[in-house]
């Protein structure tokens, strides 16, 4: 995405001096290092290390749940009781469930479960989060109104209050979704909020009002793109958040339903066989923490990337 | 001074009303008709009628809200589906573990956390500082529960220091009581520690970079003395605040670790309560654990004025 322009930032500046010094000066020192010429992605990874190998990581996790299919012969949800809780060997790599389902195609799939409901609640908590916090930033009327109904469902912690939405509903990994993401929007709606708050203060905003611009302009040219950078690097903890979310509610039984294989899930199949058959519990746990670990690291990467004053300090 | 004591005291009430609010919603809400599970499969709707009247159940919203809320604040949180208990008395029962692991937990934690995100800022740009980074980014990604069972495993089932699972009242003993936590409150701690250091690190590297720090160590104050006078002292305003919003964490970890390690808390009896659909319960353990998040931050609020004499509201 931005390679192309990191790229092109590094090689023309440099050139172009070499160029007014020939011209000005006679000759070039001789001891002046050679430009290093690198690949367009061996200089992001080189500049942004953790963004590169939280992405790599997380790219990997993308592929095993897309590619779950051709990674396994076995149906994750193939019952076999003859096979049960075995351990892991060369057939079935992590070893077999309590109703031998394989355990190595239940992880693969599980990927699936995680990617799709971290994303989702990012979107959605993001967009919806967003609207709200620009209505509160720029209607004056509604924003006290808004915000404290966003300040008390704040007081809920929001994996109870994930949990209490839940308790309405079937489990299912829509209703998954939404009863996090209604978790998480407080807080999308508050950041908001505050960059609003403080761009309208900017002279560039008053000048744009004080010249008659239309308010949605306003918000299009001159908010949007300065909310976005903040909005990112937060999509990217929600996601991780929602990811651990889902295996939570899944992992206490108010998730995703047990047919479907989540690592959550499968993590709460284990739970009673867990102090002899700990491998059920230890393979998916490890998924799970590896691709909360990916999108933090390409969270903290982004942020570093995006304000390079906070790098310094975080 | 006084004034902004009971200002941000009555900023409570609109808060707490809202989650009273969503917290009723959740039983009006509520899949099935309390009118027809009494009435029973031989019931006519004439029947249903009356019981729902009976109930009070047919009446608008707003008055039932009111009327909950009235029973909420006498201290009445009604009466659990599945028990036939009322909700306080179960609470009650299940109050100390909970509160036990919490405490616990947050003692730990920010003797733990501060002293590393101290270092961390001290040693900034060394291996010291990254590795406590690293450790931070991990705290964030491992979940509770994972971090749960791999200490089971290590410490409970392979090397026996402590015990796999279960909780002892303190009534039984000091001794007793902080072996059976130690793991569940490690565990538990994980993410906040991350938290905490993460937070006090950015703060200190703020504070240590300020003019009269500067002049003290100019002066030849020792850097202890600077570290845990001059800069922490200065820098426990954004601690402070975190450790109040982080009780959150602990708030929704505590559901999971009581699981993990068979606590029989007030997580505990949340989890039974949705399995169960036991309404009334989610209700309460909600409503309470909300109320008491809103009160830590209160409490933290008010702290700053002793952290910070220049915050004059």
């Amino acid at each position: 995405m931005s390679t192309t322009t990191y790229g092109a930032h590094i090689e023309e500046p440099v050139a172009a001096t070499t160029v007014a010094h020939v011209s000005q000066a006679q000759a070039l020192p001789d001891v002046l290092p050679p430009v290093k010429v690198r690949g367009r992605v061996r200089t992001f990874i080189h500049r942004y290390p953790t963004m590169a190998i939280g992405g790599a990581l997380l790219l990997i996790v993308i592929l095993m749940g897309v590619l779950a299919p051709l990674l396994t012969s076995y149906d994750p949800t193939a019952l076999a009781p003859a096979r049960r809780t075995r351990a892991p060997n060369a057939q079935y790599w992590f070893g077999t469930d309590m109703l031998g389902r394989d355990i190595y195609s239940r992880v693969l799939y599980g990927a699936r479960v995680s990617l799709v409901v971290g994303f989702s609640v990012a979107a959605l908590a993001s967009i919806v989060g967003m609207t709200i916090g620009l209505v509160s930033g720029f209607v004056r009327w509604a924003d006290s109104i808004i915000m404290r109904v966003m300040d008390g469902l704040m007081s809920i912690p929001p994996i109870l209050l994930a949990i209490a939405l839940m308790a309405l509903t079937r489990g299912s990994v829509g209703n998954v979704i939404t009863a996090i993401t209604i978790a998480e929007i407080p807080r999308v709606s508050r950041l908001v909020r505050g960059v609003v708050l403080s761009l309208r203060e900017q002279p560039y905003v008053e000048a744009a009002v004080a010249s008659g611009t239309p308010v949605p302009l306003i918000i299009w040219r001159h908010i949007l793109p300065n909310t976005l950078a903040p909005l990112t690097v937060q999509a990217t903890y929600i996601c991780a958040s929602a990811m651990i979310a889902e295996a939570i509610l899944s992992f206490i039984g108010a998730g995703t339903p047990p047919i479907i294989p989540s690592w959550g899930n499968i993590m709460a199949e284990g739970r009673a066989l867990w102090q002899v058959k700990p491998y059920i519990v230890f393979f998916p746990a490890i998924f799970l923490s590896i691709t909360v670990l990916s999108v933090n690291l390409l969270g903290d990467g982004l942020r570093d990337a995006l304000d390079p004053r906070m790098a310094k300090k975080l | 001074m006084f004034a902004y004591v009971v200002r941000r005291v009555l900023s409570t009430i609109p808060v707490m009303a809202i989650v009273a609010l969503f917290v009723f919603s959740l039983l009006y809400l509520a899949p099935g008709d309390p009118a027809a599970i009494i009435a029973g499969d031989q019931a006519t709707p004439e029947d249903v009628e009356r019981i729902r009247a009976g109930l009070g159940l047919d009446r608008p919203f707003l008055i039932r809200f009111g009327e909950w809320l009235w029973n909420v604040l006498n201290g009445n949180l009604g009466v659990s589906i599945f028990t036939n208990l009322p909700v306080t008395r179960m609470i009650a029962q299940r109050v100390e573990p909970t509160v036990s692991l919490m405490l616990l937990t947050l003692v730990l934690s920010i003797s733990i956390a501060v002293p590393m995100g101290v270092l961390a800022a001290w040693n900034h740009g060394t291996w010291i500082d990254r590795l406590i980074m690293v450790f931070a980014v991990f705290g964030f990604s491992v979940p509770v529960f994972v971090v749960g069972y791999i200490l089971a495993y290590v410490f409970a089932l392979e090397l026996e220091w402590f015990p796999v699972q279960g909780y002892t009242p303190f009534a039984t003993g000091f001794g007793p009581w902080l072996n059976n936590l130690v793991l569940p409150a490690v565990a538990l701690g994980g993410v906040y520690i991350a938290l905490i250091a993460r937070i006090t690190r950015a703060t200190m590297l703020e504070v240590l970079s300020q003019d009269y720090v500067r002049t003290a160590k100019a002066k030849g104050v020792g850097s202890r003395t600077i570290l845990f006078l001059h800069a922490l002292k200065n820098a426990a305003v954004p601690i402070v605040t975190v450790i109040g919003i982080g009780v959150a964490l602990l708030i929704g970890g505590s559901v999971v670790t009581e699981s993990v390690f068979a606590i029989p808390g007030l997580g505990r009896l949340v989890v039974d309560a949705i399995l169960r659909r036991d309404y009334p319960v989610i209700q309460g353990v909600v409503l309470l654990f909300s109320f008491t998040y809103v009160l830590v931050n209160l409490g933290v609020d008010l702290l700053y004025t002793l952290f910070d004499p220049r915050i004059r509201y």
